[in-house]
């Protein structure tokens, strides 16, 4: 579904991303830990373009882009790539001025053309899959954070992405509220959606992921299925990542 | 009642209704449409601030220092006064319209370029993620929440445009002002046709203040904290 071969990433001299090669699954969930400034949210906002790429090439479906230093994308590329991708927030990014309802009919109206009365439908269905069918006619701000972030989820979903990503989806929330939002992405999960996770959260890594990928100054240190990153940990700088999480 | 105060008082009451008409068909329908005209220029110039195009946003910028730099009064004497030399003979309303759209044009867009940059990054972010152009964004994401931003300050510049508006009285425009001027040279009672004038403008200027609180009132709502 998702190849990345050698992505590198620089803000003016600032090399963030020093060749990231990856690879997602269709139907897989790729969740990407790492300490903080180490490139988890560079990496992620590469993969729909809210960053452009350095050098390197991605994939994603039959969509095939290369980078060129100093050579921006099409405009044509990018809103295809963009439209193949769902992102998650973590402070969620709702539309204010919008109801939970119409954040989630507002791209599938303005970007894919739908009529108002299907947009509508698929919206409130995705409404009541988040457990949400009952706040359709709220504003964000009448929403907790919680409820607030599967709007946000159900939002992405709305535009039939080939893929969702997420960044640290559930950091910004109260911890009591952290399990209705995980739950909701388990199930998500579970029934087939591709999915890419940037989150602390290591007991849905170990729960939900396929794979689970370690990166740290820039490149993929370790990755491997969760068990196998997680006890059989090979690499030194991951060990002592998820030993300082442990404690 | 002596024969002083029996004159002002019917000063006052004759002039009353000439200075409420001038008020209503050439003051406020100058106000009115220098305003809307103005805003277009002004959203128009503070997208093009915003373009990263160098030469859209050096023509935006220019044109806003020049009116901000010089007086509201010395325009509207090149427009009235000046062109017509070069062969350019404006009327004065149009003259006046062109003057004070010119005007709303340059303070405009200056509150409407902070209200778009006021408004989160996220929020661009969020609209290109569902696959948005940028032009989609701005539209529908961004300008709405702007416009919440922008109203409180768009309105006090239209107040501070129908009080402007009597300076179209130095072009001969005969609004309000060039009318209490016109009485007086008649009257010789500058007080009172001043005053009198001045309390039609606090009246036009009351009124817009309520409906500046009413369209605050509607626009706060729901906007991101
Ligand atoms: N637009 C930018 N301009 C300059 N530097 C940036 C920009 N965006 C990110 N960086 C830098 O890139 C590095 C990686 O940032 P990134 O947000 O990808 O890290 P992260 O792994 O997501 O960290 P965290 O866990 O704290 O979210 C940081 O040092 C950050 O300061
Ligand atoms: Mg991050």
């Amino acid at each position: 579904m998702i190849q990345i071969r050698n992505l590198h990433k620089s803000f003016d001299d600032l090399h963030i991303l020093k060749g990231i090669d990856l690879e997602v699954g269709s139907g897989e969930t790729v969740v990407i830990i790492g300490p903080s400034g180490s490139g988890k949210t560079t990496l992620l906002r590469c993969l729909n373009l809210l960053e452009t790429p350095t050098s390197g090439s991605l994939e994603l479906g039959a969509l095939h882009l290369t980078f060129t230093p100093g050579k921006p994308l099409r405009r044509d590329e990018t809103l295809a790539l963009r439209r193949e991708t769902g992102m998650v927030f973590q402070s969620y990014n709702l539309f204010p001025h919008m109801t939970a309802l119409q954040n989630l009919m507002e791209g599938q109206v303005t970007v894919l053309g739908r009529s108002k009365a299907e947009a509508r439908e698929k919206a409130l269905q995705l409404l009541k899959k988040v457990g949400l069918a009952d706040r359709a006619d709220m504003y964000p701000h009448q929403l907790s954070g919680g409820q607030q972030q599967r709007v946000g989820i159900a939002r992405a979903m709305a535009m039939d992405p080939k893929v969702l990503l997420f960044d640290e989806p559930t950091s910004a929330l109260d911890p009591e509220l952290v399990g209705e939002v995980l739950r909701v992405m388990k199930e998500l999960a579970q029934e087939g959606m591709t999915m890419v996770v940037v989150t602390h959260e290591m007991k849905f890594a170990r729960d939900v992921a396929d794979k689970v990928v370690f990166i740290d100054g820039g490149v993929v240190v370790e990755q491997g299925p969760p068990e196998q990153v997680f006890e059989a940990t090979q690499q030194e700088r991951t060990k002592q990542f998820l030993n300082k999480l442990s404690v | 009642m002596d024969d002083r105060t029996q004159r002002i008082l019917d000063i006052v009451v004759n002039s009353f209704l000439p200075l409420l008409k001038a008020g209503v068909e050439f003051t406020v329908p100058l106000a009115l449409i220098s305003f809307a005209l103005g805003l277009v220029v002004a959203l128009l110039a503070a997208l093009a601030r915003l373009s990263g195009n160098r030469v859209l946003s050096g023509i935006a910028r220019f044109y806003v220092w020049i009116i901000r730099g010089t007086p509201l009064l010395v325009q509207l004497f090149i427009i009235f006064y000046g062109l017509p030399s070069i062969g350019l003979t404006l009327g004065a309303f149009p003259s006046a319209v062109i003057g004070f759209t010119l005007s709303v044009g340059a303070y405009g867009s200056e509150i409407i370029r902070a209200a778009i940059q006021s408004i989160a990054r996220g929020q661009w972010e969020a609209a290109y993620s569902v696959g948005m152009t940028y032009s989609q964004a701005l539209r529908r994401i961004v300008i709405p929440q702007a416009t919440r931003v922008a109203v409180p300050p768009l309105a006090n510049s239209f107040i501070s445009l129908i009080k402007d508006t009597s300076l179209a009285a130095a072009i001969t425009m005969t609004e309000l002002f060039r009318v209490a001027q016109q009485i007086t040279a008649t009257t010789y009672e500058p007080l009172v046709l001043y005053s009198e004038a001045a309390v039609i403008y606090l009246i036009f200027s009351t009124v817009l203040s309520w409906v500046q609180g009413w369209l605050e009132n509607r626009f706060s709502r729901h906007v991101a904290k």
